[in-house]
């Protein structure tokens, strides 16, 4: 049973980042779309943005990873 | 490191203008600044002459660009010597001629394609039925209707079909063929006087005629068929005859277009230069930036070319706020000045951040990627890329990047012991040197290695904070300086709490913290604690190397196992293939996306100030 949890929590570590990411993501995406219509050099500025929520999903992979390596210790 | 620029002033007698802006122009060396405000000193506005002659000369190169670019004449080296006096109606009415001509055999070609596209799509419908059409089985007094379906569009076949049966009875031929591309041809044939009827159920039925192509509307069905064979036979010959005469005007314009683009480009700009200038009634005035290094040559090439009469006058430094911007750095680091370019210029006098990124953005790049066998496939590229580019071009510096990173890529999958993941180890005995990224233990040491990497260079981004903020923030010089130390003693103070160091150090390391912490909150405001606490969020922010290098090796070993999981050894060698090749595309793009983040977010945020102007020097029109 405690590996269960151990995994469900492990998975919930990254999914629930992941779809923070995604959502944010979704809100950056149309609006940088629109400004690289508009402003082609803005490119830089919106590949960082783009990966700025990223950090949310590769924390949310660093807590999963501790959640696993603790159990498996 | 930001090039030193001299801020001049070129005086001399108001006839001489004209010649000094040709010197200064053959030179390429000074960025003109906006006119000098001095008393006495008047803007010399272009006179409406002058405005006439750029409208007109904005006409000759919009009309030669276009005419280049119809014929596909390459750019050509730049013209050496622009005369004169140019003949600028004669050339202007030749690029006009250029223009409609390329415009004419763009047309006339497009239109035989078009041709030849549409006759290509009937003859394949008519070779369908071509048994019928040549037995002589079509009556005099039937209508035949050309029907195109689109694929997945044949289920109206059936209804159409039996509405036409309950129509016409038997007084109809309905056949179908399915063509090459998935479409479903119909050619049905009714007596003449039952056509409007007919044309009402094909409507109802939702598909429409292909009606004939032009010309070809009042011929039978049978005597269409030979005609469009003909057509199309002679097509391609005609096709050809019009690309022949294009390469032949192209040959001539690529000798005309040049010489008259450049003069006008030049003069455009000459023109506009004299806006920059002011002036008295008998001398004028231009200001501007140059390389310090080329104000020896200026002055030689004016005092020769003009005589003594022009004097160039060295301005003294101080108001440099506006001057613009020349990233100068190393052969081996130059590569690295596309990616700061990337962002808005540094200010002039501050820190030009190129040689740090040279350094730690392919240490980034290596550890997330970190294998030597997509090291190999890089630095290929990377010389493959190398070849195929010209020199100081992005196209030339992404090469040189590519290389520079693949090379750290190696040497860390030298020390991971990573070759395509775990086939080096399976297939050649090679073994981790310093971590195993496949290792439990070892993922937390890789990421302490990472934090650990994180923490210093935010804090070199501290300290050059404090040296760019030196000279006139003197105060958000100290809060910087502050923040690097309390930082420092952040770190001491954990470690020493968990005995990797002295604990005897944990107290003392306190102690200066709290007594450092109003002095920040004095120096940087009610914000700087906040601003600490971002720092040390950026400092976590390392951590995505750790989570990418360890991603990218597990893909990898997942695609080496796909490898034996499969039952068959090809299915599977060709589905580890696909999973590399996936990886190696993720393993390019990712480690290059993050490493730029952590650069312009979490280092250049610490010291760099943007808005630096671009060095634009006046100078001759080139081709690329």
């Amino acid at each position: 049973m405690q590996i269960f949890w151990i995994t469900l929590s492990a998975a919930l570590a990254i999914a629930i980042p992941a779809l923070a990411t995604a959502w944010a993501q979704s809100r950056i995406g149309p609006a940088a779309a629109a400004s690289l219509a508009e402003k082609p050099e803005l490119s830089t500025t919106v590949i960082v943005m783009l990966a700025i929520p990223e950090t949310m999903s590769i924390l949310g992979f660093v807590v999963a990873m501790f959640i696993m390596l603790r159990a498996g210790g | 490191m930001i090039r030193t620029m001299r801020r001049v002033r070129v005086m001399g007698p108001r006839p001489a203008l004209q010649s000094a802006l040709r010197v200064l122009q053959d030179l390429g060396s000074v960025h003109l600044a906006s006119p000098p405000r001095l008393p006495a000193l008047n803007p010399s506005p272009a006179t409406r002459r002058e405005q006439r002659l750029v409208r007109q000369l904005r006409t000759l190169v919009a009309d030669a660009e276009t005419a280049g670019a119809l014929l596909s004449v390459l750019p050509a080296p730049p013209i050496a010597a622009v005369p004169e006096r140019a003949p600028w109606a004669a050339w202007a009415r030749q690029a006009r001629r250029l223009r409609r001509s390329a415009e004419e055999i763009r047309d006339r070609k497009h239109v035989l394609e078009e041709e030849r596209a549409l006759l290509a799509r009937y003859r394949e419908m008519l070779d369908a039925f071509s048994g019928l059409f040549e037995a002589g089985h079509i009556p005099a007094s039937a209508r035949a209707y050309h029907i195109i379906l689109r694929p997945g569009q044949s289920a109206v076949v059936e209804p159409l079909r039996q509405a036409l049966a309950e129509a016409l009875d038997s007084a109809y031929e309905l056949r179908t063929r399915t063509l090459s591309s998935g479409e479903t041809a119909l050619l049905l044939l009714v007596p003449v006087a039952r056509t409007a009827r007919v044309e009402r159920l094909l409507a109802e039925s939702g598909v429409q005629e292909v009606p004939l192509p032009a010309g070809y509307e009042r011929a039978t069905a049978a005597e269409v068929l030979p005609r469009m064979r003909l057509r199309l036979q002679a097509l391609p010959a005609l096709i050809d005859e019009v690309e022949s005469e294009r390469k032949a005007r192209a040959a001539t314009a690529a000798a005309e277009l040049p010489p008259m683009l450049a003069a006008a480009q030049d003069t455009i700009s000459r023109l506009e230069a004299e806006g920059l200038a002011a002036s008295t009634r008998s001398a004028f005035v231009i200001e501007g930036w140059i390389p310090a290094p080329d104000l020896p040559p200026l002055r030689t090439a004016l005092r020769e070319r003009i005589g003594p009469e022009i004097t160039v006058e060295e301005l003294p430094s101080g108001q440099d706020l506006d001057a613009p911007v020349v990233l100068q750095n190393p052969k081996l680091f130059r590569p690295f000045q596309l990616l700061v370019e990337m962002m808005p210029l540094p200010t002039y006098g501050s820190i030009d951040p190129t040689p740090f990124v040279a350094v730690f953005f392919p240490v980034f790049f290596g550890l997330m990627l970190g294998d030597v066998g997509y090291g190999l496939v890089l630095l290929a590229l990377g010389v493959l890329l190398h070849r195929r580019s010209r020199p100081e071009t992005p196209l030339r510096a992404i090469a040189q990047i590519a290389v520079i990173c693949s090379m750290f890529t190696i040497l860390f999958g030298v020390l991971f012991g990573e070759l395509f993941g775990d086939v080096g180890r399976h297939l050649f005995g090679l073994r981790p040197l310093v971590l195993d990224r496949e290792e439990p233990k070892d993922i937390v040491s890789f990421l302490i290695l990472c934090v650990g990497i994180g923490g210093v260079h935010v804090l070199l981004g501290l300290v050059l904070g404090v040296f760019n903020a030196f000279h006139g923030h003197r105060k958000q010089a100290l809060g910087r300086g502050l923040s690097a130390v309390m930082i420092l003693l952040i770190v001491v103070a954990l470690l020493a709490a968990v005995r990797l160091l002295p604990h005897q150090l944990l107290t003392p390391a306190v102690i200066i913290l709290l007594v450092a912490f109003p002095v920040l909150v004095v120096a940087e405001g009610i914000v700087a604690p906040v601003e600490l606490l971002a720092t040390m969020g950026n400092i976590l922010s390392y951590a995505r190397i750790m989570a990418l290098g360890t991603a990218s090796v597990m893909l990898a070993v997942v695609a080496n196992r796909l490898a034996g999981a499969l039952g068959s050894v090809v299915v599977g060698a060709i589905f580890a293939l696909l999973f590399h090749l996936v990886n190696f595309a993720l393993g390019l793009f990712s480690p290059t996306v993050h490493a730029l983040r952590l650069h312009y977010v979490e280092f250049f945020g610490r010291f760099y100030s943007p808005g630096g102007v671009r060095y634009r020097p006046f100078t001759h029109w080139r081709t690329h």
